[in-house]
């Protein structure tokens, strides 16, 4: 009879117990910004290329962000755009951020996500359905000059991704291994996150990376009077392929994760 | 051919050659039953047969012997020995007069059952016992006379039981037993078995018309031919209704013939039953579409969702007594068409694969078919002697089965209903033969053994069509690009899409009851049982170990059952606890039940009935606590507390002047309540409480009947089913990939009238 009691209170003082199935689901807010050191105003930087940079105007639409906690393989070349049932955080409004900044730009709305811990983030650079198959939304807005050896080179930059870059499918059996959403998503950013009730995410955009391997020299020339050097805005010349890719696309120091409690 | 006009003859010879013994009375004669008087308003109208004086009889001269737990047992073939305080044997009786939507509701009669459906009217109800999320009967044998109604092989849910072709009117009694205690249990008897017993009480023809809110309209003809057992009748039921909100739509039509005979010496019944249904489902919302004001609480994503189903069955049941044996034997056909398209996660998963032409997301749609029959038999010995100056039995049963099934899953493009990608194709022979022992010594007038031993072999032999899903170097001349059914290994080399794979198991399984008292209506009872799931064919590998979940439960309870005065009252409560190997937890992304770890449950049930000669008032409670053995977390969707109050009142109207031509006004005045706590969500939440009352009043004279139903009574909005999962319907500019929460909505309040006319049930 003791037992039994002892097993009825048992019962009862679980069914007080705070008990779960684990996790937790969390908002937070969200924000991107230029780099820490970015003042506002135009931001100069010597690429590895050796020229002087000097940006006077730089903005990335942001479509949406994301993070997961699981690790694509293969630098996402294998895997597929989305990986259901992985994702720990989103961010599903899109900002248009001022890089030159260093100053929070809210996203228009609150973030979601769970209460565990995050490895790679994700920037979508789209103006909507990521599967679209045009998009021409103007993702990264960018001009400057650039110099070396006394030479100028006053650039602008107006990337879209859509058609333009589509990769031709060389592997007939692979028609789809290279889908534009691919093209699209940046990922997987280093990202050890766990997002938590009331904190803020926040996604800093270094403009400096995105030009560092960029031969200023191979954008075509629009204009002699004044001079200007608009990237073409097609994977068909080495300087527009360099930012885009390597740039734009560039998992690493271009884009960084951290999360404010 | 010649086989199977084999078959068929054996069929109906075994049913209508009735041998001529000279034998004594049929049935477990000596089995301990107290049958509570349940003086219902239709009860007390209808005439009394020869036989259902007989039957008082017997029950009367069987109450001073009886058991505590043997309460509440009208039915005309005998029951089982009870089992303990886990073993409801109910009699609908006035409680019938509750407004129940099908005979799966009449289950919360029992502790500790939530009912909730995201399909559709034509969708099995989703049933939690005890802690199981059992779905649609995955972890709980289902029969109705002995016919099992759980289907093997569907994809959707190995188990999938749809109770929708029951017309409430002609369910007798039901026999829910919580945990696997009886050697008759088969499999899917994990969490328990609900065996519904047809019969009509109500004798002549009965129509009935149901109208009201959202189109619905029922119309239902029963007949019981006088002078014939409760357990001959037919029936007919038309339904159909708009159904709330968007995409409820639907009709059924639903038939039953039971003829039952009874000689000296043996009782006999053949049934026969065919239903069709076609209904569409609004699914599921996502909560912040709702609260953002994108979709209206009662509103769909996809109006394409539904079900069309059916079922047809013929089964004879021949029981025969030769002195102080008991000799029963079973059998059954079943054919078995199903379709159902769901749709819970939008446009998420149709990931583009490297192989694929591109596309982008074509929505997430599954079309699950099915197509089984199902035949089967099943039957027993009982033997009974007396030892120690009291009768002893012993019981030795087998039941066979074989399950022929061909199913598929596929998904389907939103914009064109075509089929772009094939998930699962699989031809399935599923044999299950089983044989057990089961003995019910009583030592001493006070004490009883029950139990024994069952073992069952199951075999596999599935044919799985579409086998070769992916290559990971397909050629280069020659690929196989969007097809999903692959006839190529690496590199090109040729194979078949299909492979086969065939396995066997056997499970042995324990069951034992001790039975003490009853001592001033006072009984106590353990029992330790196991019982057995078979597994999803499409989890099937050449020679795989033990295909199959095993489920191991332990449960003590006291119970109290006595006439006091003029009333039968009748209380029981059990702690218990089950422990599943390998559980199945649904996954909405995969739109079927998938394999999980090891889980235990453990809680107490708790029920009380208090019938008078005019009034009839019953309610159970239950808490359960349910987590997998890893992580010790709490099971998802499983609700903690489950109350459920059923109340009627029934009787003339005590008023003289209310008379016409000297006929009195009879009345009943039915409800019905439900309590479901917040029950555990993943990620840590929880979800909203569910409590709703159902109302149900009549009033008659001669012939006639008028009454008024009331479902949801206060309106209540509320969420039946809610989801923490990732989807993406589109709603919004970017998926939604973090899971969020979903809900399926529960019905709003919904009024009806009803109409019944009895012509020749003595009224």
């Amino acid at each position: 009879m003791k037992r039994l009691l002892s097993f009825l209170l048992l019962l009862g003082g679980l069914a007080g117990c705070g008990n779960t199935t684990g996790g937790a689901r969390v908002s937070f807010s969200a924000a991107a910004a230029g780099p820490a050191d970015a003042t506002g105003g135009a931001l100069s930087f010597v690429n590895q290329l050796g020229y002087s940079v000097t940006l006077s105007k730089a903005r990335l639409h942001v479509g949406a962000v994301y993070l997961n906690q699981t690790v694509p393989i293969s630098g996402a070349q294998e895997t597929a755009c989305i990986l259901p049932g992985t994702y720990v955080a989103q961010v599903l409004s899109s900002v248009d951020v001022n890089l030159l900044s260093a100053s929070m730009q809210p996203f228009p709305e609150r973030g979601r996500g769970l209460g565990t811990e995050a490895k790679v983030g994700e920037v979508w650079l789209t103006g909507g359905d990521i599967n679209a198959t045009d998009d021409r939304t103007v993702i990264l807005d960018a001009a400057g000059i650039a110099s070396r050896s006394g030479q100028d080179f006053p650039f602008s930059a107006r990337l879209t991704i859509g058609q333009n870059r589509t990769i031709p499918q060389k592997e007939p059996a692979y028609p789809g291994a290279n889908p534009l959403c691919k093209q699209r998503i940046v990922t997987p950013i280093p990202a050890e996150i766990t997002p938590a009730e009331g904190g803020t995410l926040v996604l800093r955009i270094d403009p400096r990376v995105l030009f560092h391997g960029v031969e200023f020299a191979e954008v075509p020339k629009v204009s002699d009077t004044p001079p200007l050097y608009r990237f073409s805005d097609r994977n068909d010349n080495p300087a527009d392929t360099s930012l885009f890719q390597n740039g734009l696309r560039s998992r690493a120091n271009v884009y960084t994760f951290s999360f404010l409690d | 051919m010649g086989k199977s006009y084999v078959l068929v003859w054996s069929f109906f010879c075994l049913v209508l050659c009735v041998p001529k013994q000279a034998v004594s009375e049929t049935g477990n004669g000596d089995e301990k039953t107290v049958a509570q008087t349940h003086n219902t308003a239709s009860s007390r109208r209808e005439s009394e047969s020869k036989e259902s004086k007989e039957t008082k009889e017997i029950t009367e001269a069987e109450k001073k012997k009886g058991g505590a737990f043997e309460v509440a047992v009208s039915a005309k073939r005998q029951p089982p020995p009870s089992r303990g305080a886990a073993d409801y044997h109910v009699d609908v009786g006035a409680l019938g007069n509750v407004p129940r939507k099908n005979a799966a509701e009449l289950l919360k009669l029992v502790p500790g059952i939530l009912l909730t459906n995201d399909g559709s009217e034509a969708h099995a109800d989703q049933v939690f016992l005890r802690g199981f999320d059992a779905r649609e009967g995955q972890d709980i044998e289902f029969t109705v006379g002995g016919v099992p109604i759980n289907e093997s092989g569907n994809l959707h849910g190995n188990g999938y039981s749809d109770t929708h072709f029951l017309i409430p009117e002609v369910v007798a009694t039901l026999r829910v037993l919580e945990g696997p205690f009886d050697p008759r249990q088969g499999n899917y008897g994990v969490a328990g078995s609900a065996d519904y017993e047809m019969g009509l009480s109500q004798r002549g023809i009965t129509t009935k018309f149901l109208a009201g809110s959202y189109g619905t309209f029922r119309g239902l003809l029963l007949w019981g031919p006088h002078g014939a057992r409760d357990g001959t009748f037919a029936g007919v039921e038309l339904y159909q209704t708009a159904g709330f909100g968007q995409n409820r739509d639907g009709r059924r039509a639903s038939v039953v013939a039971q003829y039952e005979g009874r000689t000296e010496n043996h009782l006999y019944r053949i049934t026969a039953q065919a239903y069709i249904a076609s209904f569409h489902s609004a699914g599921v919302i996502a909560e912040e579409d709702f609260l953002a004001g994108r979709i209206g609480f009662f509103d769909t994503y996809d109006a394409t969702q539904g079900a069309d189903t059916g079922r047809y069955s013929i089964s004879g049941m021949l029981e025969s007594r030769v002195g102080k044996l008991v000799v029963r034997n079973q059998v059954y056909a079943i054919a078995r068409p199903w379709t159902l398209r769901e749709n819970y996660t939008g446009f998420l998963l149709d990931t583009q694969e490297p192989t694929q032409a591109p596309h982008g997301q074509r929505g997430d749609q599954i079309q699950v078919a099915s197509m089984a029959a199902i035949v089967g038999a099943h039957g027993f010995a009982r033997l009974s002697g007396e030892i120690l100056k009291r009768k002893q039995e012993v019981e030795v049963g087998y039941y066979a089965r074989g399950d022929f099934v061909h199913s598929t899953q596929h998904r389907i493009e939103a914009a064109t209903q075509v089929p772009y990608h094939t998930e699962a194709d699989l031809e399935s022979k599923l044999g299950d033969v089983g044989l057990y022992a089961d003995l019910n010594l009583r030592f001493l007038e006070w004490l009883a053994l029950r139990g024994g031993v069952r073992a069952d072999l199951f075999t596999y032999d599935v044919l799985d069509l579409c086998a070769a899903k992916s290559v990971s170097h397909p050629s280069k001349t020659n690929p196989p690009l969007d097809v999903s059914c692959l006839n190529q290994q690496d590199f090109g080399k040729y194979r078949e899409p299909f492979q086969r794979s065939t396995t066997t198991g056997m499970a042995v399984l324990p069951r034992m009851s001790l039975v003490l008292g009853p001592l001033y209506g006072v009984s106590a009872s353990v029992s330790y049982g196991q019982g057995v799931r078979s597994i999803d064919p499409i989890y099937i590998t050449q020679d795989a170990k033990t295909p199959f979940a095993n489920a191991e439960s332990v449960d003590a309870g006291l119970s109290f059952a006595k006439e006091i005065g003029p009333l039968a009252v009748s209380a029981r409560t059990a702690i218990f606890r089950t422990k599943v190997d390998r559980d199945l937890i649904f996954s909405q992304t995969a739109g079927r039940n998938v394999l999980s770890s090891g889980t235990t449950r453990m809680g107490n049930a708790s029920a009380a009935r208090v019938t008078g000669s005019f009034f009839d008032v019953a309610a159970n409670l239950t808490y359960v606590r349910a987590n997998f053995d890893d992580t010790g977390l709490l099971i998802p969707y499983v609700p903690e507390w489950v109350f459920r109050f059923d109340g009627s009142l029934f009787g003339e109207l005590p008023y003289d002047k209310l008379r016409i031509f000297g006929k009195a006004f009879r009345g009943t005045l039915a409800l019905g309540a439900t309590y479901v706590s917040p029950r555990p969500l993943p990620f840590g939440e929880r979800s909203n409480p569910i409590a709703v009352v159902d109302l149900h009043a009549t009033v008659g004279i001669w012939l006639f009947d008028v009454g008024f139903v009331a479902t949801n009574l206060s309106d209540a909005q509320y969420r039946l089913g809610e989801y923490n999962y990732a989807s993406d319907f589109r709603n919004q500019a970017f998926p939604t990939l973090v899971p969020m929460r979903h809900f399926s909505a529960g019905s709003p309040r919904q009024l009806f009238f009803t109409l019944s006319i009895n012509l020749g049930g003595g009224k």
